[in-house]
């Protein structure tokens, strides 16, 4: 059996997660270009080695990320995403910013 | 006994009842009337075999009980005004009014199961005094949402052994602690709260597979000679 460890629960069997992805910054959708905004929706870098990965525990819906060597299927490091992502992802209509 | 108990018995419409009520009627049960639920009170066949077989491995069902929760990220802020210590630590339940228990899932969310004997009004006066001005912080209506049960009993830990990765054995699993994991393949928040110096845990999942939890936990139990306990057993077990 496979164990990952849960920051919010602790070691858990792996079939009560599912992996949903890379961890990547969203960029700014009133700013950047199509290009770049089509590029964080639909491309993926799929990097060979150490990544970081959305992960969840499925019986509390709770979110972190999971740093992982997807080489070797090792599993280096679990932490609450607010490690990364500090505040609240707000969004605006341009004309609404605030200036 | 509280004065919230009746001594009415029989399930009506006006009552709350068990979403798998009729298992529990196959079984035997017979209901009595505590506030506004009708819960299944006994199984007929004497207080003594109930209460020889839940202190070995019993099944109550509490689901017509009082219960509520709360989500978001001001909770504590709100229960705080609402004059309620819940410890920071998640994961851990929380004793609370007169008998309930304020069981923290996460910093984000709490569930409040009243007195089994349905004698603390906390979860009414709570859901009265929510508004949805309390910032991030919303209702979760525990009682339509999740089932509960409650497994009593020394063998406890052996039967879920066979259903549940979770090691719930009381040397590793301390009173008051919370899972939140997969039973039986169903997501399920376990919470130990022993009954005087009886091992018990709620089991608290998705109301709609109240049927299926309920037969599974009864198989597993087969071989530990598990079966079904009224609320007066587990009552007398408190004292």
């Amino acid at each position: 059996m496979k164990i990952l460890n849960c920051p919010l629960n602790g070691p858990r069997n792996i079939s009560e997660f599912i992996c949903a992805g890379e961890v990547e910054v969203e960029p700014d959708p009133n700013r950047c270009s199509n290009a770049e905004w089509a590029e964080y929706i639909f491309l993926h870098d799929n990097d060979a080695g150490v990544v970081q990965e959305w992960w969840c525990h499925v019986p509390t819906a709770y979110w972190f990320i999971v740093e992982r060597n997807n080489l070797t299927d090792e599993i280096l490091r679990t932490f609450p995403s607010t490690e990364i992502f500090t505040k609240r992802q707000e969004y605006s209509r341009p004309d609404q910013e605030a200036s | 006994m509280s004065d919230a108990t009746q001594a009415a018995s029989g399930a009506t419409a006006t009552l709350r009842r068990a979403f798998h009520y009729r298992d529990l009627e196959k079984a035997g049960a017979t209901f009595k009337t505590v506030t506004d639920a009708s819960v299944a009170w006994s199984y007929g066949d004497g207080q003594k075999a109930e209460t020889a077989a839940a202190s070995t491995l019993g099944i109550a069902d509490l689901s017509p009980l009082p219960r509520t929760g709360y989500k978001g990220r001001d909770i504590a802020k709100w229960l705080t005004k609402q004059k309620l210590k819940v410890g920071d630590a998640s994961n851990q339940a929380y004793p609370c009014g007169k008998g309930s228990l304020a069981a923290k899932l996460a910093p984000g969310e709490v569930v409040i199961l009243g007195a089994i004997d349905g004698s603390d009004p906390l979860p009414e006066k709570l859901d009265a005094a929510w508004t949805d001005k309390n910032g991030l912080c919303f209702a979760v209506p525990r009682r339509d949402a999740s089932f509960w049960f409650m497994i009593t009993g020394t063998r406890t830990s052996d039967m879920f052994a066979k259903i549940c990765g979770v090691d719930l054995r009381p040397k590793s699993f301390a009173n008051h602690a919370i899972a939140q994991t997969s039973v039986a393949r169903s997501n399920a928040i376990i919470i130990r709260d022993d009954l005087g110096k009886v091992p018990a845990f709620h089991i608290l999942s998705d109301s709609a597979s109240a049927s299926y939890m309920w037969m599974c936990l009864l198989d597993a139990m087969q071989e530990f000679g598990g079966r079904p306990v009224g609320l007066q057993t587990v009552l007398s077990l408190c004292k």
